[in-house]
């Protein structure tokens, strides 16, 4: 089967600062891919770079088959980075609700203005996802009365309900109080077994060990190593990855 | 509160005991302001009886208001509260869409519409209000343009206040974090989209209690007009008896008590919709 996600030599640029270097990375269908690294290697970035929130400044970036180089321009671009996005979902460190919005709003908004899908159908698939991340029971309720473990699954299931090829989650739960971790892990582990797939940037080596298929180390911009999590975690090959675990470990 | 509820049978805690104190000093406090503000009333009502009375000697005598004067002409000047509040509410509907098509169009990576909305904004903060409003009445006729009072009034109004209220909508529009935007985009969103569905929303609500403060300063700004003599609202009608029968001081009073007694209501209007419009918030 061809990969989900495929990018191809992909460099990224903040002005003279060099934040990607010639990173090439494959997700294949229903794998969970779980990105790690030190903070400030640019891991943000290459997700982000993925659906084209961070414009790459070479490469192309490939998902379920519609590819996108950094070079190419105008309205046909917009068109393809559109369609891209469509295609991955993405989960925030910070939540990112609409406020103004109460959950069920927020799970069938872009469903309803971006795919034109009828409301009725919208609420029913909404209610199906919010089911999904335990969270019925808040359906009518803003965003500003939910916990952050609570607004993290709303989030997860407002990406999940544009039905992407992939979800990409960007450190999901550094922002949330140690004892709401668990039940936003809990979701992405389901999410895990019922064949998602997953990039997950994280600094939960728990959650990489347990439910990842592979895992990436990222350094200074670039992909060291990479494998199966009882190799990464057992037996690592590069000295910085060494380092960077054991250093892990310490705190 | 639930901490300042003695439970019965139990000796307060110290938590309670803190609680009701403070409660106590706050309490004493609105009471000692209100006490105030009516003696402060009191005085200024007595300074406009007309009272004789003797101090130290001398036979003093408070302000004395024409109450005939008072009496005939109060309901012609009152009959101005509509037409104030009527082309106050016309130019603030002008100036909140000018506002938010000013506050639009500084966002635009195009210099052309950027530089229309800086270049109307500079202009008009750069001149008096009371210039732009000859213009509208004054000079335009000479060019041939006459437009009617009401709408002379509302156009200097409403463009003026239009510069000043774009900052409010530039303040909401920039309340709206980063955060909103990219999630919208991750979404599939359009750029159009995600300003009227996700960031203009959430900026009008921010724009929402500053709008009704502009609204009561416009109130009083709107007596700006009545130089010109065609919107018969408060302001124009209370000079116009009061330069008539030479009672300018009744005349006035008369308006004035009106201004502040509008405002009040319009005040207290304005920190409950900021009260319903804070619930529920983050
Ligand atoms: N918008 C930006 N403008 C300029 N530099 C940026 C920008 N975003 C990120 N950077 C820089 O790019 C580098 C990589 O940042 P990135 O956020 O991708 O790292 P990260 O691996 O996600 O780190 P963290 O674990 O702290 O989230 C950093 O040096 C950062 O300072
Ligand atoms: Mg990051």
């Amino acid at each position: 089967m061809p990969p989900i996600v495929k990018v191809s030599h992909l460099d990224k640029y903040f002005g003279r600062l060099h934040v990607l270097h010639d990173v090439s990375l494959e997700v294949q269908p229903q794998e969970v891919v779980c990105l790690i690294g030190r903070s400030g290697s640019g891991k943000s970035t290459l997700l982000r770079c993925i659906n084209f929130l961070e414009e790459p400044s070479a490469g192309t970036v490939e998902v379920d088959g519609l590819s996108v180089a950094a070079e190419w321009k105008g309205r046909q671009r917009r068109q393809l980075v559109h369609d891209l996005r469509l295609r991955t979902g993405m989960v925030f460190q910070e939540f990112n609700l609409f406020p103004h919005m109460t959950v069920i709003e927020n799970v069938i908004e872009a469903p309803v203005t971006v795919k034109n899908m009828e409301k009725d159908k919208a609420i029913a698939l909404g209610e199906k996802f919010l089911e999904k991340v335990g969270l019925m029971a808040k359906r009518d309720e803003y965003p500003a009365r939910l916990s952050g473990g609570q607004k993290q699954r709303v989030a997860i299931a407002r990406a999940l309900g544009m039905e992407p090829k992939v979800m990409l989650f960007d450190e999901p739960t550094s922002a949330l109080d140690p004892e709401l971790i668990g039940e936003v892990l809990e979701v992405m582990k389901a999410l895990a077994r019922e064949g998602t797939t997953m990039l997950v940037v994280t600094h939960e080596m728990g959650f990489a060990r347990d439910v990842a298929d592979r895992v990436v180390i990222m350094y200074e911009g670039e992909l060291i190593e990479q494998g199966p999590p009882s190799q990464i975690f057992g037996a690592p090959q590069d000295p910085r990855t060494k380092v960077f675990l054991e250093r892990y470990r310490a705190s | 509160m639930s901490t300042a509820l003695p439970t019965p049978g139990q000796p307060k805690t110290q938590s309670q005991l803190i609680f009701e104190a403070q409660e106590r000093v706050k309490r004493n406090f609105q009471m000692g302001v209100t006490a105030s503000w009516i003696i402060l009333l009191a005085i200024l009502l007595f300074l406009f009886s007309g009272t004789k009375f003797t101090l130290g000697g001398f036979e003093l005598k408070t302000i004395h208001l024409d109450t005939a004067f008072i009496g005939e002409n109060a309901t012609f000047i009152a009959g101005g509260v509509w037409e104030t509040i009527g082309i106050s509410a016309l130019s603030i509907a002008l100036a909140t869409i000018l506002a938010l098509l000013a506050a639009l169009g500084r966002l635009s990576p195009f210099p052309p519409i950027y530089s229309v909305c800086t270049f109307y904004v500079s202009l008009i903060r750069g001149t008096p209000l009371y210039l732009q409003i000859f213009f509208f009445f004054l000079a335009l006729p000479q060019l041939g343009i006459v437009l009617p009072g009401l709408w002379a009034g509302t156009f200097a109004l409403g463009l003026n206040y239009g510069a000043y209220m774009s900052e409010i909508f530039r303040a909401g529009l920039s309340s709206v974090g980063k955060g909103q935007r990219e999630a919208a985009l991750a979404l599939g969103m359009t750029p159009t989209q995600m300003m009227t569905r996700i960031i203009l929303p959430q900026a009008l609500r921010f724009a929402i209690p500053p709008t009704g403060n502009e609204f009561i300063a416009m109130l009083k700004d709107s007596a700006l007009v009545s130089a010109t003599g065609f919107v018969h609202e408060l302001m124009w009608r209370a000079t116009k008896v009061g330069r008539a029968k030479f009672h300018n001081l009744e005349a006035l009073i008369i308006a004035a008590i009106f201004y502040w007694v509008m405002t009040l209501l319009f005040s207290a209007l304005q920190s409950r919709l900021e009260a319903r419009l804070s619930r529920g918030e983050r």
